[in-house]
């Protein structure tokens, strides 16, 4: 079966339906797991809450295992699916920078607008914020042109790069991502005994 | 702390019914008839080194004697089949070749080791199939060299065609450089084979392109 | 928070974390094989029994004279044969050189139409269903080979004084493309009309005859 739309099964016009669909299911998972606070986002920096890690990471390991056995079973053809073009470089720096917006802001780009759907004033901010940042990117893109368009390795997966076969490093991710959720509710425990909202 | 630190069965449910859906997947699973049984490369060399053909003056002895562990069929149309065919010979035409009881009845003549002659109206007809059985596992499938229509303008004296060459097929029959070459007077040049073929190869990526 | 939940709570996430383990453990058990993507049998089988892969000598030839990009003749006999004589414009992809990786990206190329060509066909055809298992479309078969070829381009045989039309059309074709390919003399007795049809549109075929 595959992806729908590449194999003909439905036709090009429901890309948009699927988009907003989606769009809105994000919402409301990111919403109903509290990202709608900066508090709770910003806590992954200080230490007294992880729900960002907790929520991504289950959904990374849960989509991963979900599409290995998908392809197995024949619902997907993972040869179809889009990859990325990787830019190292660029990449990285922009991870970088994201993150410290992050840690200042209190907010990521998606989050904000759960913020403003519930009226926050600080993602109000935050969005005006983004937008500023995109319009001077793009007064700026022929500065840093070059730079950009550098570190090209092409639309690599980490299999192909390392030649290690995907379910091992499936089966590394969800490792990690478990351990880290342990790790990260000792982590919590610990320092909620010296912040004195969470005593109830 | 959040409602679902506290207690995830909310969590508890959705991975439920994921597994549930991957069960649902396992399940579901197409069983196909056929599996291939040899890889690419196992399938080129069985043909560069194939030897399951039969020679028209075999027949001969196989229509006398009927032997039980050797079975002709008939790839051509019903039809044609009628209106002659190799005695002791079965019609097993080709669209019904993939009809699901004629898979297990071949597959069943494979258990008991049965040898299995192939031949269609020539060599070519039959020669597909016969390669395709080799590759999804039947080994026991011959080809019979010449097809019908050479049986049947030698059917009365299948044994003389040990010398003859006819059926053979694969080898130039002419010598081509001699044929082909330029005559005289002509005004091709003779070196136009040089001239680089202009080839257009297949890109790499095949990952969708697109997005963001 | 409330002890007793506390239990709950454990013994509720233990009970995930193990889930989540088997299921990431349980897709290292997935056999996936390096083979290349391929059809299935019933499909190839399907593919093989029709009849529309055979193209004839007197196609080809008139896609060579026209100069049709779309064309490319693919020879899978050894390369000894190839050297000695080869169509014009056909590559030499011997069979036991049929896998690899240079000589697949010849296949599935949008556009091309690939057509296998041997001796006679039965090598061609080999190779056909087994670029078919692959999944290439537009690949083909010269009915006949170069035995075939000979036989009508290089050498056409005239037809009987009471052949159809359409054999004395084909045989007229056939002796222009022997000019176009030899460069023979162009014996004409009698005021025998000889042309090459070149870009005509036509209402007939020219006839799907061969050997």
């Amino acid at each position: 079966m595959g992806p729908l739309i590449p194999n003909g099964i439905i036709g090009e016009g429901w890309d948009f339906v699927i988009a907003i669909l989606l769009g809105i299911a994000f919402g409301f998972i990111l919403e109903a797991s509290g990202f709608s606070s900066s508090r709770n986002l910003a806590g992954v920096f200080y230490g007294y809450n992880f729900v960002v890690l907790r929520v991504f990471f289950t959904a990374l390991i849960v989509a991963m295992v979900g599409l290995m056995y998908f392809d197995y079973v024949g619902w997907l053809d993972l040869s179809q699916i889009f990859i990325l073009p990787t830019y190292l470089t660029p990449m990285i720096v922009g991870g970088v920078i994201m993150g410290f917006g992050f840690v200042i802001g209190g907010y990521c780009p998606g989050t904000s607008f759960t913020g403003i759907a519930i009226g926050k004033l600080d993602a109000i901010f935050f969005t005006v914020g983004l937008f500023v940042g995109i319009f001077l990117f793009s007064l700026t893109y022929p500065l840093f042109e070059g730079f950009f368009d550098s570190g090209y390795l092409g639309n690599v997966t980490l299999t192909e790069l390392t030649g290690i076969p995907a379910p091992w490093f499936a089966f590394a991710f969800t490792f990690v991502a478990l351990a880290a959720f342990w790790g990260t509710m000792l982590i919590e425990k610990r320092v909620r005994k010296n912040m004195k909202q969470y005593k109830f | 702390m959040h409602i679902h630190e506290i207690n995830p069965w909310r969590t508890l449910i959705a991975v439920a019914i994921f597994v549930v859906i991957l069960l649902i997947g396992f399940l579901t699973m197409p069983k196909p008839l056929l599996n291939y049984e040899k890889s690419m490369n196992e399938s080129v060399d069985a043909l560069l080194m194939s030897e399951d053909y039969v020679y028209p003056w075999e027949l001969e002895e196989i229509i006398a004697d009927k032997p039980d562990s050797i079975v002709i069929f008939d790839i051509r149309d019903n039809f044609v089949f009628g209106q002659g065919h190799i005695p002791g010979a079965e019609n097993l035409s080709a669209n019904t070749l993939t009809f699901p009881e004629n898979i297990e009845r071949l597959k069943a003549l494979k258990e008991m080791g049965t040898t299995i002659i192939l031949y269609g109206e020539d060599e070519l007809q039959a020669n597909g199939p016969w390669l395709f059985f080799h590759q999804v596992g039947f080994d026991n499938m011959k080809l019979l060299l010449g097809g019908y229509k050479y049986y049947n303008e030698h059917k009365d004296d299948l044994y003389s065609t040990m010398d003859d060459d006819a059926y053979y097929s694969g080898f130039p029959k002419f010598d081509y450089a001699d044929m082909a070459a330029p005559k005289e007077g002509s005004e091709l040049f003779s070196d136009s084979e040089n001239k680089p073929v202009e080839v257009r190869r297949r890109k790499k990526s095949n990952i969708a392109a697109g997005g963001c | 928070m409330r002890i007793d939940n506390l239990n709950d709570m454990n013994r509720n996430y233990i009970f995930l974390t193990i889930v989540m383990l088997v299921l990431a453990a349980g897709t290292l058990f997935l056999t996936t094989s390096d083979e290349p993507k391929q059809i299935a049998p019933e499909e190839l089988l399907q593919e093989i029994i029709q009849p529309s892969r055979y193209v004839t000598t007197d196609q080809v030839a008139k896609m060579i004279i026209q100069g049709d990009p779309s064309l490319l003749m693919v020879d899978v006999r050894p390369e000894g044969e190839f050297e000695e004589y080869a169509l014009p414009g056909s590559v030499n992809v011997p069979l036991e050189n049929l896998l690899d990786e240079e000589n697949l990206s010849y296949f599935g190329v949008p556009g091309v139409k690939v057509v296998f060509v041997s001796n006679d066909d039965i090598r061609a055809d080999q190779t056909w269903v087994l670029t078919k298992r692959l999944g290439y479309k537009g690949t083909y078969v010269l009915k006949g080979g170069i035995n075939c070829w000979m036989q009508t381009i290089i050498d056409p045989l005239p037809p009987n004084e009471d052949a159809p039309k359409s054999e004395f059309e084909a045989y007229a074709f056939r002796r222009g493309a022997q000019i176009y390919f030899t460069g023979a003399a162009t014996l004409a007795p009698d005021g025998e009309n000889v042309q090459v049809q070149v870009r005509r549109r036509e209402k007939t075929n020219v006839a799907a005859g061969g050997c």
